[in-house]
């Protein structure tokens, strides 16, 4: 196969001459992404920080001095004013002037003290704006959080110690409660991710290559300069698609590297504990390998039939959007799959890698993904190699 | 040596392309029936007006495109059969294959070495002496993109050069010349016919066909309407010049 290697050789150094293009393949995005993460994170740090500093605006209605002193007492930032008029109030609330009201029923306590079997148990009634942030966190921390414990104080004179009507507690008292195998565990939590994100890192990697590498050839008219010379055109197609396949590894290595690097700051300070055994690492190896070849091939096939590189990003997207779905699929799947799962190309690629991580796989699975998967790859790159000798398809 | 015999190359025209052309023929013959034969140690021309088909021609020799029907045999090899061999005997110039623009002169003078096989003291000797000749040497490291048309056209000679080709295929190659580089240029294509060479070239320059060709086929409609050495054509035609001996043969096949 004389020829693969030169043409490989070529589009690395295509890539890795070009101090421009190393920052754009594989270094602009992992900036793009952790500068998108980290002005998110911190955007929503200050909201949550804007959220407790802020002082509750409380509308209340025939409360009662024990309520008044319980609230003092558990020191919610919060001011408190009287409803004067209770259409006025609830319009504050509306337009978010207002974050909070507490209607309590007249005679509330009296009510409370002389309460005899029978009769209607009061009822306190509360307003607030779900669609206001501040009145959301007012109405959880003092109508949830406050009411609650005002409740349980208010049952616990009437009844003494509320032991004696607790007739059973669930665990209030057990630490060892969850049993798990926590390197499985960890593998589930990576299993739902992992296996989608390196999909979609794989693509999205090799998408802007590989079809410059192509229809851009074909539109610069530098294609042709290789087509006139004695090199076969299945050895230009393979020494491409090699090239794609390194491209893309990389590229995904160094995505993921950041993503695991920058995970700290997306799920608030938790790293993800990966740990992976000599067997899971090769098995992972092999399959992430044969999958950057089945891409490659498949983005290098989509470039072929495009003139220029404008068309053939027009193909390739319909088929990013699919890897895209076909790895939500396998993310949201609780369903142990069956064997002809495994038969379906893409899909069993996402399937395997999340068994792999989560130790389930078998090895007739395995071996059907590794081999369906290069298989297609072959095929595919015999067809992009048909493409290449087509006079029409090259537009010579 | 080159043998052409009935070259025939039929285009299926899309819709659009039949809008562009006015027809509702969705056939368009390209080159109809062309024959030639070019020996070792001449220069032949292919002379004729934009769209004649001899850019098609050189295309099918050069086994980029196939020929609809017809026979083309390169140094013996059939170019259907025996593409691969054909291209390697090869050197093949035309201004719609371009260098890649990212990389140096040098760089591809090397890569398309490598890919004729070319063994590594030889590509050191074929470079010494095709860029001492064009002048390439002072622009071999530059990025094609930043070198003008005329030091793209001469990076395009040596890189087609590189592996010392039998057979040289050069559709106009003086296009956008100026005087000094296509004077390189046609007496490079001299002294390749005086190595022995088999050497094509297109023009649809006349002066530059009667200067440079040893023979000329003239091609008009896809269809060689006359052959012969400048001489040949003149008294075959009575014109003072090429020029006016071509114009004869366009009035007579277009019955003006």
């Amino acid at each position: 196969m004389n020829g693969v290697k030169e043409i490989f050789n070529k589009e690395m150094a295509r890539i890795f001459k070009d101090k421009k293009m190393i920052f754009s393949v594989f270094f602009l995005p992992v900036i793009i992404m952790v500068g998108i993460l980290g002005i998110i994170n911190s955007l929503s740090q200050n909201m949550a920080d804007d959220i407790e500093e802020h002082t509750s605006i409380v509308y209340m209605m025939n409360e009662p001095e024990s309520f008044q002193a319980f609230l003092e007492a558990s020191q919610t930032k919060c001011d408190v004013k009287n409803v004067e008029d209770m259409d006025d109030a609830k319009e504050e609330i509306k337009n978010g002037t207002a974050d909070l009201i507490i209607e309590f029923p007249e005679n509330f306590e009296m009510e409370v003290s002389d309460y005899k079997e029978g009769d209607t148990v009061p009822q306190i009634k509360t307003y607030y704006n779900p669609s206001e942030e501040y009145s959301s966190s007012a109405f959880q921390e003092i109508s949830g959080g406050i009411l609650e414990l005002y409740r349980q104080s208010l049952l616990s004179e009437r009844v003494g110690s509320l032991d004696n009507i607790a007739v059973f507690h669930v665990n209030s008292d057990n630490p060892d409660m969850v049993i798990q195998d926590d390197a499985k565990a960890g593998g589930k939590a990576l299993g739902m991710m992992l296996p989608y994100l390196i999909t979609i890192l794989l693509f999205a990697g090799a998408m802007g290559i590989g079809t410059d590498m192509i229809a851009g050839e074909k539109e610069r008219g530098t294609m042709a300069s290789l087509l006139v010379t004695p090199v076969r055109r299945s050895s230009i197609v393979l020494g491409k698609v090699f090239a794609l396949m390194v491209i893309s590894g990389i590229s995904s290595v160094i995505y993921l590297g950041a993503m695991i690097a920058a995970m700290p700051m997306m799920s608030g300070g938790e790293t993800l504990n990966i740990q992976l055994s000599p067997k899971q690492g090769v098995m992972l190896g092999a399959l992430l390998v044969s999958l950057a070849f089945l891409y490659s091939a498949i983005i290098v096939l989509l470039s072929v039939f495009a003139k220029t590189i404008k068309e053939a990003n027009t193909y390739v997207t319909p088929a990013y959007m699919v890897i895209l779905v076909v790895g939500l699929l396998t993310m949201f799947s609780t369903k142990g799959a069956d064997l002809t799962s495994y038969c379906v190309p893409v899909y069993n690629s996402s399937l395997a890698m999340k068994e792999i991580l989560t130790q389930e796989i078998a090895m007739s699975e395995y071996g059907i993904t590794l081999g369906m998967t290069i298989v297609l790859g072959v095929l595919l790159c015999g067809v992009i190699v048909k493409a290449f000798e087509s006079e029409k398809v090259m537009s010579l | 040596m080159i043998e052409i015999k009935n070259l025939t190359k039929v285009y299926r025209l899309n819709k659009k392309q039949m809008q562009e052309s006015h027809t509702k023929n969705p056939k368009k013959v390209a080159v109809n029936h062309l024959s030639f034969l070019a020996k070792e140690g001449e220069i032949y021309g292919l002379l004729g007006p934009n769209g004649a088909g001899k850019t098609t021609t050189l295309r099918c020799i050069a086994t980029i495109i196939k020929p609809t029907d017809g026979e083309i045999v390169v140094e013996g090899h059939e170019a259907r059969k025996d593409s691969e061999a054909v291209r390697r005997s090869i050197g093949f110039l035309t201004s719609d294959i371009k260098l890649d623009p990212q990389f140096s002169v040098d760089y591809l003078f090397d890569f398309f070495g490598r890919l004729h096989n070319v063994p590594k003291d030889r590509l050191k000797a074929r470079k010494e002496e095709l860029f001492s000749y064009f002048g390439i040497r002072d622009f071999a490291h530059k990025p094609i993109k930043e070198l003008s048309t005329g030091m793209k056209q001469k990076a395009a000679i040596a890189v087609s050069l590189v592996h010392d080709p039998k057979v040289i295929i050069f559709d106009e190659p003086t296009n956008g010349l100026d005087i000094i580089t296509a004077r390189s240029v046609t007496d490079y294509l001299r002294k390749l016919r005086d190595d022995g060479k088999v050497v094509i070239v297109s023009t649809h320059i006349m002066s530059e066909a009667q200067k440079l060709c040893d023979r000329i086929g003239v091609i008009i409609d896809g269809e060689k309407v006359a052959e012969g050495t400048v001489n040949e054509l003149l008294i075959k035609t009575g014109g003072q010049d090429l020029e006016e001996a071509f114009f004869e043969l366009y009035k007579a096949k277009k019955g003006a």
